[in-house]
């Protein structure tokens, strides 16, 4: 049995073994509700992942200097210094996608994914280990989003990416059930039943 | 690792003071950006319903505006209204010419309305129906008028044809001389 | 905005959790019982109301005459963060019981999506002070709603035979769904909409 993981386990654990949507639960409220279409849910993954690669790298970075008893309000500092980063870049070169994520780019700052990650990983490893660590669970969480925004999209405007992907009788009846609520919300949990089917299993 | 008390306040200042710099940075670097941006779109979307005119100057903060041609003389207004629709209030922006007649009608991009029904509102052959009516002519079939409604999306058509219609009446005077 | 349709439009038509996704971690943490799902929802309109007066206060005195309105994410968050520190203190000290009641549920709130979400669609919608209450009140009470409601169903799936890997999350999932599908019919309540 291995004592210390490579550093390599690092960024592959966070896509599958503990992806942070499907194994672990957390950053749910914006993968329900940005992930409309697949173009919208990567857009979203982009701006979480950028906030926490950046806010990873940087809470470890200082982490020797950080008193442990103020640890909490500086990282959630931090972190939303690149909240507000994002906003503010998606709003001025992305504009389009910005009215898409809404109110969901500003609560990137309370994902429990991100404090979550600074507090269990980034304030106890050095630099390039919380660098794999962030990486990867930004691309598990893409992962998800893409299944998701992709099933919603498919299923209710017979698109991928904004281009038609099946035939137009079924676009011209969509199933609207897929983008509204009730529908993320009986998908992801089929999702969550698969990925409990395919570990109980293993 | 410093444990000291002082070190406590003084490494929370130290961030907020960094972190605060940091933003007032990004703001000032892209704030000349979306402002001119949302200039641009507005622009696009004053001359997309009303194409006679190269210019426009405001009336009513948001709400109104006077297109000029190239001469400088008036070519009609164009006004925003936004009736409330089955998913939240429709931003819908209408050209009028001179003699008050329909020249152009856009429908907004954030629109909240049902994909596949009431967003259809946006589709070009919705919109076009408005095209060279006066405001007594901008009514649904359903409501003893002309236009046709979309099919299974009464509520989003009907905002969009009422608030039209109520827009224009409220805001002809500024065409009269 | 009319007050009452707020009011009435933050509890039904756009019920945080099941129409707007907010507010999704607690809900499915904490919903297990209808017990700890009645403490969370106090704690959290408490905290709510709390907050959103703070919030409103420091943008509208402080932030918007000041040209500082880039810095609002982080003053709201750390607003929350400090207010729920504040709460559990003299909770700990003066209303022991209600402290003990809601034990880890306090801090827990911080991460509380629909907190913040509501500091921010207070100053999206541009409210006044009374219709940001008016708003935090309708959410919370939403919020209530909408957690009691799904313990209560919860609850109820502890006992029904379930097949292994729909046990908890997935079933809890399509459960919300359902509610979720239920609420869906209060659009165009009263002629509110989103």
């Amino acid at each position: 049995m291995n004592t210390t993981p490579s550093r390599w386990q690092y960024f592959v654990s966070g896509i599958i073994k503990e992806n942070p949507v499907l194994i672990l639960m957390i950053g749910l409220c914006p993968t329900l509700a940005t992930s409309v279409s697949a173009r919208d849910a990567l857009g979203m993954a982009a701006a979480a992942s950028f906030v926490l690669i950046g806010s990873n790298v940087v809470v470890s970075a200082i982490r020797k200097v950080v008193p442990s008893s103020v640890r909490i309000p500086i990282f959630i500092i931090v972190i939303s210094t690149f909240v507000t980063i994002i906003d503010y870049v998606l709003q001025a070169y992305q504009p389009a996608m910005y009215r898409v994520l809404g109110v969901f780019v500003p609560l990137i700052v309370v994902n429990c994914i991100i404090l979550g990650r600074a507090e269990a990983f980034a304030y106890g490893h050095g630099v390039f280990d919380s660098l794999l660590d962030a990486l990867g669970k930004s691309v598990g969480y893409a992962l998800v989003m893409l299944v998701m925004g992709s099933l919603r999209e498919i299923f209710a405007a017979g698109t991928w990416f904004g281009q038609a992907v099946t035939p137009a009788w079924f676009r011209a009846s969509p199933m609207l059930f897929m983008i509204f609520p009730p529908g993320a919300f009986f998908l992801i949990g089929i999702l969550k039943a698969l990925v409990n089917r395919l570990t109980i299993r293993a | 690792m410093v444990q000291s008390k002082a070190w406590m306040i003084v490494s929370l200042v130290l961030t907020c003071i960094v972190a605060a710099f940091a933003l007032a940075e990004v703001y000032a670097v892209t704030r000349p950006t979306i402002e001119r941006q949302a200039a641009d779109a507005l622009r696009a979307s004053l001359a997309e319903v009303l194409p006679a005119a190269s210019t426009f100057t405001e009336f009513e903060p948001g709400t109104v505006w006077s297109g000029h041609d190239a001469s400088g003389a008036r070519v009609g207004i164009v006004f925003k209204t936004q009736p409330r629709g089955y998913g939240g209030p429709i931003t819908v922006v209408v050209g009028l010419d001179t003699a008050g007649i329909i020249t152009g009608l856009g429908v907004g991009t954030d629109m909240k309305e049902t994909p596949g029904l009431g967003l259809k509102a946006r589709e070009n052959w919705f919109r076009d129906q408005f095209k060279g009516r006066p405001a007594d002519q901008v009514r649904l079939k359903r409501d003893n008028g002309t236009l046709d409604a979309i099919s299974a999306a009464t509520i989003t058509s009907r905002a969009v044809t009422d608030g039209v219609r109520q827009g224009m009446e409220k805001h002809l005077h500024y065409l009269r001389p | 905005m009319n007050p009452a349709k707020i009011l009435v439009g933050a509890f039904l038509v756009n019920n945080i959790i099941l129409m707007r996704f907010i507010g999704l971690c607690p809900f499915f943490g904490v919903s297990n019982t209808v017990g700890t799902s009645v403490g969370m929802s106090a704690a959290v309109l408490f905290v709510m109301l709390l907050a959103s007066w703070v919030s409103w206060v420091l943008y509208h005195t402080l932030l918007l005459p000041f040209g500082l309105v880039f810095l609002r994410t982080a003053v709201f968050i750390l607003v929350i963060a400090g207010l729920v520190q504040f709460v559990e203190m003299v909770l700990k000290k003066h209303v022991r019981n209600l402290y003990s009641a809601l034990g880890i549920y306090l801090p827990l709130i911080t991460t509380n999506c629909a907190i913040l979400g509501v500091t921010f669609l207070n100053v999206d919608y541009r409210f006044d002070l009374l219709r940001s209450t008016l708003f935090a009140l309708g959410t919370a009470l939403g919020f209530a709603l909408a957690i009691v409601l799904f313990a209560a169903i919860r609850e109820r799936l502890e006992d029904s035979p379930i097949s292994p890997s729909f046990r908890g999350y997935p079933i809890a999932f399509v459960g919300a769904s359902l509610v979720s599908l239920a609420f869906l019919g209060f659009t165009s309540l009263f002629g509110i909409s989103l």
